[in-house]
């Protein structure tokens, strides 16, 4: 097997980023994260790729939180278009975990299939090569094998690391994962490697049913229970890695303008609130189900899988400790009166 | 803390029995760690054993209010000294009627950042300390201001030094030193709302941030966007911040903004002077910069 030697992954990763932009999990300050390799400050910043995770997903990559569309010149009553931004500049995911590779899976069911196509989306993916990092010892939070997750040989990955220790073996699975191969080619070397054994998982998930079993769940009495502390501040969302709603907008200074989209959150009332004023998700409780039902729920009707992708960050960082796994339970254990 | 616990549940029990209360609100834990204790509505006596106060108890439960201001259950509530000044902002708000509450008052010893517990327990960055939460470090009210009834033991406050030294830390920087500052933590704001959200002191019923028509704060996520957010926001929570720390303690990507917050608590003190926001209910008592007159005797209005 291929193996990338870890005294050699600064190297490597200077390498990659001579021809794209290199995302890579990293302690930034106070910040956790994928941010460029461009911007890792030796000293400062800390890899970490021996990490679980990190708390920003690395969605951010193929679907930054807010990305300009395009420009708009007015002059009197006309208005032009006068540029558009679709980026097709190469970027690599380095270091991704099969949970948040799922999550790219996952949006490129949404923006790139059923007949429709995000033309921005698509042209940053088309650029984009996954380089994910096989997951041999889930943590206590991790249920990605309960969403359909296999963390050791994730699908949708164009390269895979196995951690062996002093190096990374390095699997190639695709063209594009050939074509990052090629770029490595005097750094990358030929040895015997003895992958390690996958741990067992600490949490026990089981959703089998359970999106069969929401579809009569709408008006169920526990989503008042459930939604009871939540707050509804977007942060589930944002850290999610598979959670993919924009709002699009526009900015004005006189006659010079753009058009930009921006995450958005479906637990802000803003988000359902229409042109009429009317808001068909008003409550609290509402947009708390909402949000469990995509994921749960609708996601897998449509696409056939969940939109969860088990790699526990909203139930660390929710400050209300709503948990999904305890939902997930909660449902399977409803009794539901017909 | 079980004693506390014990009795908090007495009286809550107590209460549904005399038909005082038509709900209790508190804290529980909801799931197999201590750390899984977060706010809690009990809402018949049979719920009232799920009460807890452990060294997690540390959500402000004030905040739970806002969601019943517009109903008429009679509340029972259990708070700290923080949530306790929480209590007052919202009745001089009239955002709810002291004859609706009766309130349990518990002297705080002091918490754990159940947050930071989580992240630990998480396991996907380096472990953090786990003593007492920073806010608590910093607090200057361990003793309800506001209560009906007590339990516990009064505490001293637990902060030590120059309450705003970190203040004057930044006052001394340069402007452009200072802009740099804010830049580069504010730059990392996911614009995510949890600052606001389990804000006491943000009880308006439309926030400006929501609105639009016409839009008052862009949407971009850019340093400039995002400055305004926290300007505007925290602008707003001039004398009325009751320094209970949640929205630092919440945010996923730990902008410091208690700083914010103590400057201008440090600020409306000097041009104001008086009690600080939620120190003391006066029945009618407005905060500064919430009274507007026609006779004011500066001219800039």
């Amino acid at each position: 097997m291929k193996v990338l030697s870890k005294d050699k992954l600064s190297t490597a990763l200077n390498k990659l980023s001579d021809s794209a932009e290199v995302f890579v999990p990293m302690q930034k300050g106070k910040q956790s994260g994928y941010f460029t390799w461009k911007s890792f400050e030796e000293g400062q910043d800390e890899l970490m790729l021996e990490a679980l995770n990190v708390y920003q997903s690395p969605k951010n990559a193929v679907f930054p939180q807010t990305e300009r569309i395009y420009g708009i010149a007015s002059q009197g009553v006309e208005v032009n278009i006068d540029k558009t931004y679709e980026d097709t500049s190469a970027n690599i995911i380095f270091g991704a975990r099969g949970c948040d590779v799922k999550g790219i899976m996952a949006m490129d069911l949404a923006f790139l299939t059923k007949g429709y196509e995000d033309s921005l989306y698509k042209a940053r993916r088309s650029a984009n090569t996954i380089i994910a990092n096989a997951c041999y010892e889930p943590g206590p939070n991790c249920f990605c094998n309960a969403m359909e997750v296999n963390c050791v040989e994730p699908a949708g990955a164009d390269v895979i690391l196995h951690d062996v220790g002093d190096g990374y073996g390095w699997e190639v699975k695709s063209d594009k994962g050939e074509a990052v191969t090629a770029l490595l080619a005097d750094i990358l070397e030929e040895k015997e490697v003895k992958l390690p054994a996958i741990k067992p998982f600490i949490q026990n998930v089981d959703y089998s049913g359970v999106a069969e079993k929401l579809k009569d769940m709408f008006d169920h009495p526990l989503w008042d229970k459930l939604a009871e502390p939540c707050v509804n501040c977007g942060m589930c969302t944002y850290v999610c890695p598979s959670c993919y709603c924009f709002d699009i907008q526009v900015k004005m200074w006189g006659e010079q303008g753009y058009r930009f989209r921006t995450w958005d959150s479906c637990m802000f009332e803003e988000y359902s609130r229409e042109a009429g004023g009317g808001n068909p998700r008003g409550a609290s409780k509402e947009r708390f189900r909402q949000r469990f039902l995509h994921k749960l729920q609708f996601f897998k009707e449509r696409y056939g899988t969940p939109l969860c992708t088990g790699c526990g960050r909203c139930m660390i960082v929710c400050p209300t400790d709503i948990n999904i796994v305890r939902i997930i339970d909660a449902v399977k254990e409803a009794e539901i009166n017909a | 803390m079980k004693e506390i616990t014990k009795k908090i549940q007495e009286i809550a029990a107590r209460l549904f029995a005399e038909d005082k209360i038509d709900i209790f609100l508190a804290w529980a834990q909801q799931g197999e760690h201590e750390f899984h204790t977060n706010s809690y509505v009990a809402r018949s006596a049979e719920d009232v054993k799920n009460i807890v106060f452990n060294e997690y108890s540390i959500y402000n439960v004030s905040n739970s209010l806002l969601k019943f201001r517009d109903s008429q259950e009679r509340i029972g509530i259990a708070v700290k000294g923080c949530d306790s000044r929480g209590i007052v902002r919202l009745l001089e708000d009239l955002q709810i009627k002291r004859d609706r509450l009766y309130i349990v008052g518990i002297p705080c010893p002091g918490l754990k950042d159940p947050l930071a517990a989580a992240r630990n327990y998480g396991g996907f960055s380096r472990k953090e300390e786990e003593g007492l939460a920073w806010k608590c470090l910093d607090c200057i009210q361990p003793n309800p201001v506001i209560y009906d009834e007590l339990v516990g033991t009064e505490q001293t406050p637990r902060q030590q030094g120059d309450r705003f030294a970190k203040v004057k830390e930044l006052e001394q920087m340069s402007a452009d030193e200072r802009y740099k500052f804010w830049e580069d933590t504010i730059s990392s704001c996911i614009r995510c709302y949890a600052c606001r959200q389990v804000c006491v002191a943000c009880d308006c019923r439309t926030c400006i941030f929501d609105e639009m028509k016409p839009q008052w704060v862009g949407r971009e996520n850019s340093t400039s966007d995002n400055m305004m957010y926290h300007l505007v926001k925290h602008a707003h929570m001039a004398g009325r911040c009751i320094e209970c720390g949640e929205c630092e303690r919440v945010c996923p990507v730990n902008i410091p903004l208690m700083l914010l917050n103590k400057k201008l608590i440090q600020d409306v003190g000097l041009l104001y002077g008086g009690p600080e926001a939620g120190m003391q209910y006066v029945e009618g008592s407005k905060p500064p910069l919430s009274v507007y007159r026609e006779n004011d005797p500066d001219d800039f209005l």
